[in-house]
């Protein structure tokens, strides 16, 4: 664990599935790999990671497979070329998987109510109050910039998914333009989007770098501290 | 404006919108998808007119049909679908009618597969239809810069009623990046749209068409095509240098996000002592010969490097540049593959290496 990671409390689930939707391209994939490694990191118990994206055709969280092996994070991802394609496969091992409760279960949902529909199909899979079933919002994406818009996606996001949201996660970013600013300016809608809703923020995201030289007071909020994992071809790994 | 962070697919559509854009017709095709899935939103809020047609030919000739009457009209496609398109690009370059067209570009030939890749270099640069036509063809290395080449794009359209190409590999439409769009959109005044088809109540009916059975005339329509490539080639070259100076050994050409991946290159080898510089064209067509010609001439520089994503189909155009005054080199990868900074390197290094070890043996022969 990085020292920065040290100054924040990081994100406890007493839940074996954790569940992770929000509107397309809102940082899900780039959350949900990061939870795997802190989660995964902590040891406490086995984690494994399912990539649900089912509309994205390029940074994809099955990308970060490797990594996350190295770290004992199983990933389920279609095999072979399959995990290159743009079909809507959903292998078998994740239903078995929310179903078993077995050690932690990251699941990587695709974008929108277009990307939540998925889970229509493994619904009856859930039992009650074995699962976090968590929004991700960035306030700097055009159809989440305000409460409004931000409610309007959630509840198109319930309603496809046939479930219940349990929290928010605050992940607003502009990725390497991100100020502290722009983090706080964030926080302060999800804030608002909780209390519309009565939601509780879950956890505050930002890159491991931003989160090194944030004063910790000014968020009171556990923090998932972000390592990009899904990088351009130019950015260097940090 | 805030700056908002957008997928490359979203940009553009929003861009169209801003361009005054009011007709998208469309066939869905991974990796560009995402434009209709904008457009489905934005398009009625602007009181325009979206439709999914029932292929990529309908496409063609639906957006063949709406620029008659003058709108601004806009598609996008991926590579096999935009190959489905090429009939009606060809008349609309016949009919001088304009339109934009996005090709996020994916592997092929055939139905290939869906990850980047600049392989669709000569079907938009040389003509990918019948007859003798060219598109405009603008390739954005940014999400910013496709903002800002698609707005042009429509100007462009308009100035040379001819279809322009916005030319993205698959990298362009996936990835997300900060982009900032103006308040107002401004462009420079373009004479008045008197060939459209607006109704004949006080006027002589207009035909718009590329059939032309008498070849004196069709011979005609051809000159008159011509010469509006012709003074393209003098008013809208676009390019961009980087680390492009005096002790340059090696001057890398790429275009698109390729050329991203050069200037990481660029960078690292830096301080490792290598001088090496990067020339991006951004019009493919009209290409940038002259420009590329006086950086690729440079005292210093030994040899170029063409860096793509395909096989090496621009190679032709540095060349034909070069004109044989330096040797051109190309690496690429291709299906889908990106070449990764270290590849590049490794090519850079041979070259120099090869160039000291030997000196100029071409020129000392003679």
């Amino acid at each position: 664990m990085t020292s920065s990671e040290n100054r924040f409390r990081t994100p406890v689930f007493d839940r074996e599935v954790v569940v992770i939707v929000g509107g397309f391209g809102s940082g899900k994939s780039e959350v949900s790999v990061n939870l795997a490694r802190v989660l995964a990191q902590q040891g406490d118990k086995p984690v494994s990671i399912g990539d649900l994206d089912i509309i994205n055709p390029y940074f994809r969280s099955r990308e970060a497979a490797e990594v996350l092996a190295d770290l004992g994070v199983k990933s389920l991802v279609p095999p072979g070329s399959l995990a290159e394609a743009d079909l809507p496969i959903i292998i078998p091992e994740i239903k078995s998987a929310i179903q078993k409760r077995d050690g932690l279960l990251i699941l990587d949902v695709g974008g929108d109510d277009l990307g939540a529909r998925v889970l229509s199909s493994l619904r009856d899979a859930f039992s009650a109050d074995s699962y976090e079933f968590l929004m991700v919002l960035n306030l700097r994406r055009p159809f989440t910039s305000t409460v409004e818009g931000s409610l309007s996606v959630i509840g198109e996001i319930e309603d496809a998914a046939g479930l219940k949201l349990t929290g928010i996660i605050s992940n607003t970013h502009l990725m390497d333009d991100t100020t502290d600013e722009i983090i706080l300016e964030g926080l302060e809608v999800s804030r608002e989007v909780a209390a519309r809703t009565g939601l509780p923020i879950k956890f505050v995201s930002m890159e491991t770098s931003i989160a090194g030289r944030f004063d910790p007071r000014k968020i009171n909020l556990p923090v998932l501290t972000l390592n990009r994992e899904l990088l351009k071809p130019w950015e260097q790994r940090r | 404006m805030a700056r908002i962070l957008m997928k490359g697919n979203e940009a553009i559509a929003e861009a169209a919108i801003r361009a005054g854009a009011t007709n998208y017709f469309c066939y869905p095709i991974t990796p560009q998808s995402e434009v209709a899935e904008y457009l489905v939103k934005r398009m009625p809020e602007v009181g325009g007119v979206f439709l999914q047609a029932e292929s990529e030919i309908a496409v063609a000739n639906m957006i063949l049909g709406a620029s008659c009457t003058g709108k601004r009209v806009f598609t996008s496609s991926s590579s096999p679908g935009i190959s489905l398109m090429q009939e009606g690009l060809s008349y609309m370059a016949g009919s001088q009618l304009p339109c934009v067209v996005l090709n996020i570009v994916r592997g092929g030939p055939g139905l290939g597969g869906i990850l980047p890749a600049q392989s669709d270099y000569f079907q938009a640069v040389k003509g990918g239809g019948h007859g003798d036509y060219r598109l405009l063809v603008l390739a954005p290395s940014t999400i910013q810069e496709a903002v800002d080449l698609t707005m042009l794009a429509f100007h462009l359209a308009d100035k040379y009623r001819n279809p322009v190409m916005i030319l993205g590999d698959g990298m362009i439409g996936q990835m997300m990046e900060p982009v900032e769009f103006p308040d107002s959109y401004s462009e420079p005044e373009l004479p008045p749209k008197d060939w459209a088809a607006t109704g004949a109540s006080d006027r002589d009916p207009l035909i718009i068409r590329s059939l032309f059975l008498d070849p004196t005339t069709l011979e005609e329509n051809s000159i008159i095509l011509h010469k509006k490539y012709e003074q393209a080639k003098k008013e809208e070259i676009r390019f961009e240098n980087y680390k492009v100076k005096p002790s340059n050994k090696v001057l890398i050409v790429s275009y698109g996000t390729m050329a991203r991946i050069c200037q990481t290159v660029i960078d690292d080898l830096e301080p490792e002592g290598y001088s090496v510089g990067l020339f991006r064209p951004i019009s493919l067509f009209p290409y940038p010969e002259v420009a590329l010609r006086k950086e690729a001439t440079r005292k210093n520089i030994e040899s170029v490097l063409v860096v793509e994503m395909s096989m090496g189909q621009m190679v032709e155009d540095v060349e034909k540049a070069v004109a044989g005054a330096r040797p051109v080199n190309f690496f690429g990868r291709t299906g889908g593959i990106v070449p990764t900074p270290e590849e590049v390197k490794d090519q850079i290094k041979k070259l120099i290496k090869k160039k000291s070890r030997r000196g100029r043996p071409a020129k000392k022969r003679k």
